[in-house]
């Protein structure tokens, strides 16, 4: 009897750890790359870690020690690396309605990365509301984890793993894309749908080709909500 | 590291914390003050269209290639296929990774093969 119980708890936990598996293509590469040139900028192996255990957010790292190596103010080094975060302002809220009113949901939002929130915001409304925090945590920690073991991976060995396997590095980050695909496809549903996303997909491909992966984001984003209520508002005239 | 360094991890860490961390007290409270209406009826419209096409966004900057080549980009035509195939037979959220990643695979090794 104890152990069913505890088979029914460990539940939530295993299948929030099984959907983050396809992160692990998209994190340890890129973690990698961060131990990596985290050293090169002139930080030790435990600096990086610690780096990516405190502040696990991998655009706004890179930026933190490129720009503390190229000798940038410290007081503009931390605006920047917020900037770039503030886009993480509107993960937590698009949760909310399926979080409890647990004291310990603000602080498991330590977890709550890009690819974290999208998983989650596809998840969380599938399960019941007492799978959701074991579900949650077990999926953020899986990440976390990766994260900052690519980072260890990448600070003490990532110029030999970069140079045995260049192909691995490059194929590997393709994870990321599909589960994005995956979690979006089922939302294609109506024309108004249809031409929010594609909008927001074609500006955020327009200005990460062009070099502007942290702006485009927000900026797509935006278009996309715009693009929704543009056609959402014609319908309506239409109607 | 120098102190003031570490100083700076550390304002950066909680300052993100926060950045994650407060809109969920906010939202709950905004939630808690009209009880009774649960789940994403309660949200504002504007929130409720906001976290798709932010996963929208993050779905076309991830589609850019590491290696910005003619190969690359047909890799990723391809892996998009495959994923989406893969998707459409089997609805689930594995599978259609591991074979979008095996397809964009196979197009980046036949073109480091050929050259």
């Amino acid at each position: 009897m104890k152990d069913q119980v505890t088979v029914i708890r460990g539940r939530p936990w295993l299948r929030g750890v099984r959907d983050a598996v396809p992160l692990l293509g998209g994190y340890i590469p890129v973690a990698v790359s961060f131990g990596l040139i985290a050293n090169q900028a002139g930080f030790s192996s435990w600096e990086a870690i610690i780096i990516s255990l405190v502040i696990y957010a991998g655009a706004s790292q890179f930026l933190f020690v490129g720009m503390v190596a190229s000798g940038a103010p410290l007081w503009l080094v931390v605006v920047m690396t917020l900037l770039i975060n503030a886009r993480h302002l509107v993960y937590a809220p698009n949760l909310a309605p399926w979080l409890s009113g647990s004291r310990w949901w603000p602080w498991l939002m330590h977890g709550l990365t890009d690819q974290i929130f999208a998983l989650a915001h596809t998840r969380l409304p599938e399960l019941s509301p007492s799978e959701r925090m074991g579900w949650f945590t077990g999926a953020m920690l899986m990440a976390w984890f990766s994260w900052v073991g690519g980072t260890a991976l990448g600070a003490t060995a990532g110029q030999e793993l970069t140079g045995r396997w260049p192909l691995l590095n490059d194929v590997m980050p393709f994870a990321l894309p599909a589960l994005f695909l995956v979690l979006l496809a089922p939302r294609f549903t109506s024309w108004l749908w249809t031409a929010a996303l594609g909008c927001s997909i074609s500006v955020a491909l327009v200005f990460a080709i062009n070099g502007l992966p942290n702006v485009a984001i927000p900026v797509a984003a935006l278009i996309g909500a715009m693009a929704f209520f543009l056609v959402q508002s014609n319908t309506r005239a239409e109607v | 590291m120098t102190t003031e360094l570490w100083g700076a991890v550390a304002v950066a860490a909680v300052g993100t914390l926060l950045l994650r961390l407060l809109p969920l007290v906010w939202m709950q409270r905004h939630l808690g003050r009209k009880d009774g209406q649960g789940g994403s009826a309660s949200m504002p419209g504007w929130l409720g269209v906001l976290g798709p096409v932010m996963i929208a966004a993050m779905l076309g900057v991830s589609l850019v290639p590491p290696a910005n080549t003619l190969n690359a980009w047909l890799a990723t035509v391809v892996g998009v296929g495959a994923t989406l195939f893969v998707w459409r037979r089997t609805r689930s959220l594995g599978w259609p990774v591991v074979w979008g990643v095996a397809a964009f695979g196979v197009v980046r090794l036949l073109s480091f093969v050929v050259t």
